[in-house]
């Protein structure tokens, strides 16, 4: 699967995209995602008891966001792509 | 007299007279100010059915109560008359120093009658208010224009028109300190329609408020919560508005070739924030009083398409952009320094050069026509229609018309991406349905600073709600243009809402102005505008509230929002219900007495 990171959360990751075999769920995805870039994402993606999506993240999943399908018990296929983004607007 | 200055200049340009007179209270009381005290005087004082480049057209600058004061963000005025590009009553507000000047001044707004025969340009120095000649600055651009006027005046806020506005482009922008815009509906046509060059303000003033203690407080509690909140805070003054591309694309929002290709764009990081702010992104810069800082300062150092100067912001890349199927950044940037320098709305000029490379897709355009082959994708293309517009030659006279016009002209008016005649911007209203309600209901035809529902349906933000779904979306949006009415009305920036809300924005004017009013009754005040504004568009004889059948009846054909058309009929019922108009979409006799109408 695929997963795209996105304004601020790029000065962390150092990537745009990468292509990871596809956890169970967002949750498992998030998870191995605070493993491989360390507590600079953590702090960001996942609430402090890494039981739900950090407040200020926004996850979609093939362009929904996950609050809209399963939360962060949202499935996830290979065929997925996940966007990551920090709070955001303008206009 | 707190927090309004309690006058308001009338300048005769016909007679060449300028006179002071007070300030109605209770209209500031009912209207607060700049787009809601702007537009009561204008619906006051105008025939619904002028000619919009008449002379009888009036042309009024309006600040707000909060203006020049320390509440957050508190920079704005709105330029109000009926607007040339669509016949609807056209409000536009810009940031910068001007309003607060003006206020120092020690006047509310300006109200513009009449036409001179010859340029003029009104020199205001605190009490001192004279009509000058400007025949000397006629012809030059925004940038010359302010460059002139500094130099002889000194450190003066300048508000002007560029050529543009001199030759009555319909979507002439006002212009203040280069950059900033009330850049919608060709409010800078009606400015150049008065031979009215430039505005040079200086006020050593200051604005009172009514309850200094309690006004601080409130001032303090509002922005301790912009610096907190991530995006007020940090993200927007980070990236700018630009960092919406990403996600609106990811969301499958991003219309692409003049809307015709679906709204998914596999380049759109081409042009993005992020991309800006590695590239041609030298500082970033805020209006008066502005803890967030949204504006960019950018350079494009070299190569064909150099330039230096401010922006672009979300909605003008994208026009040049994906809506023009473009990918070269640099030439992005470069055309809208163009519109800022020429004085032009760089939403609708990318969008018609967008129907435009359509027309010419499709075979209605002749080459001849335009003057060499236009295609989709054509960078080059997009910088030269830009300064053929500002300069008036060629192809550009017909593309100053705008989209519909031009669209109209070839045989097909269905191509023009605009309601009411004003071209929508970058959030497809088929992949954001509360957005499709918002831009065919929006008193100044397509827009989306009306009522932003992409904030909860794309960003969450105050709220996280499905943008494919209609349901409460008509509620939402009542809210949401209610809300921004006051918002505008005060004199405050409306992307403070992205950190605050209305109690933190109605305590600053409680203790500004001083009253007791709840937030309901100062939400009602928004309310009231927006039917002020919506029973002139009706007197006036604006076509009803639709969208163009591209977004009707054309399906997306990729991305989350696949298969979809805009679902309007089945929200805008239920809106004109919620608003109490008839199923016309006409404001009651009983809605209009319960408002004070």
């Amino acid at each position: 699967m695929k997963v795209r990171f996105f304004a601020t959360y790029r000065d962390i990751t150092h990537v745009a995209e990468l292509e990871m075999p596809a956890p169970e769920s967002v949750r498992g995805l998030l998870l191995a995602l605070c493993e491989r870039f360390g507590p600079a994402l953590q702090k960001e993606i996942l609430s402090p008891d890494l039981s739900a999506l950090g407040q200020n993240a926004i996850v979609l999943v093939d362009g929904r966001h996950i609050t809209h399908l399963n939360g962060i018990d949202t499935p996830l296929s290979e065929a997925n792509t996940v966007a990551i983004f920090p709070l955001m607007a303008g206009g | 007299m707190n927090a309004w200055m309690g006058t308001i200049l009338r300048v005769d340009l016909a007679a060449k007279t300028v006179k002071k007179e007070p300030l109605s209270m209770q209209d500031a009381h009912d209207y607060v100010g700049a787009r809601g005290l702007g537009t009561k005087y204008f619906c006051d004082e105008v025939d619904p059915k002028v000619d919009p480049l008449s002379p009888d057209n009036k042309l009024i600058f309006m600040t707000g109560p909060l203006t020049g004061t320390a509440a957050g963000c508190a920079g704005r005025y709105e330029v109000v008359a009926k607007a040339p590009l669509t016949g609807t009553i056209g409000a536009a507000n810009s940031g910068g120093h001007f309003g607060p000047e003006l206020k120092f001044a020690g006047y509310d707004g300006i109200i513009f009658e009449n036409a001179s025969e010859t340029p003029v340009y009104l020199y205001i120095n605190d009490d001192a208010v004279e009509l000058r000649d400007a025949t000397g600055l006629w012809g030059k651009t925004v940038y010359e224009t302010t460059d002139a006027l500094q130099e002889s005046l000194g450190n003066f806020k300048i508000s002007c028109i560029g050529p543009t506005g001199e030759r009555l482009c319909l979507y002439a922008a006002v212009m203040n300190e280069k950059h900033r815009a009330a850049g919608r509906g060709g409010l800078g046509a009606v400015m150049g329609s008065k031979k009215l060059k430039a505005i040079a303000v200086r006020g050593t003033g200051s604005v009172t408020v009514a309850r200094p203690e309690k006004f601080m407080e409130a001032v303090v509690d509002a922005r301790a919560k912009l610096k907190a909140h991530p995006v007020t805070g940090t993200g927007l003054g980070a990236l700018g508005t630009e960092v919406l591309v990403n996600i609106v694309n990811e969301s499958g929002a991003l219309p692409l070739r003049n809307w015709r290709d679906g709204s998914v764009f596999d380049q759109a990081d081409t042009a993005s924030g992020e991309t800006l702010a590695k590239t041609y992104l030298v500082k970033k810069k805020g209006c008066y009083g502005c803890p967030i800082a949204c504006g960019r300062v950018t350079n494009v150092p070299d190569g064909p398409f150099k330039s230096f100067g401010e922006g672009p912001e979300y909605e003008a890349g994208w026009s040049y952009g994906a809506d023009c199927g473009v990918t070269d950044l640099a030439a992005i940037v470069r055309a809208n320094h163009l519109c800022n320098e020429y004085g032009m709305d760089p939403i609708t000029l990318g969008s018609t050069i967008a129907c435009a490379m359509e027309l010419a897709d499709m075979g209605v355009l002749p080459e001849s026509d335009v003057g060499f082959k236009l295609r989709f994708g054509d960078a080059q293309a997009i910088v030269d229609l830009t300064e053929a517009v500002g300069k008036n030659e060629g192809f550009g006279k017909e593309l100053a018309k705008g989209s519909y016009r031009l669209a109209e002209k070839y045989g097909h008016p269905e191509l023009s991406m605009s309601v009411k005649k004003q071209e929508m911007p970058a959030y497809d209203g088929r992949a954001v349905q509360g957005m499709a309600l918002e831009y065919a209901t929006s008193n100044r035809g397509g827009c989306h600073v009306r009522g932003y529902l992409t904030s909860p349906e794309i960003l969450g933000i105050p709220l996280k709600t499905d943008p494919l779904v209609t349901e409460g979306k008509a509620a939402l949006l009542k809210l949401f243009q209610d809300l921004t009415s006051f918002v505008d009305a005060t004199g405050t920036c409306l992307f403070t809402t992205f950190g605050i809300g209305l109690p933190e924005i109605a305590a600053e004017y409680r203790e500004a102005v001083g009253t007791d009013e709840t937030d309901e009754e100062i939400l009602l005040k928004g309310e009231r505008i927006w039917n002020l504004e919506k029973r002139f568009n009706i007197a006036a004889g604006v076509e009803k509230d639709t969208l163009p059948p591209r977004l009707l009846r054309e399906k997306l054909p990729s991305g989350p929002a696949k298969g979809k058309v805009a679902e309007l009929y089945t929200m805008l019922e239920e809106y004109y219900a919620l608003r109490g108009w008839d199923k016309e979409g006409v404001p009651t006799p009983d809605k209009l007495t319960q408002l004070g109408i």
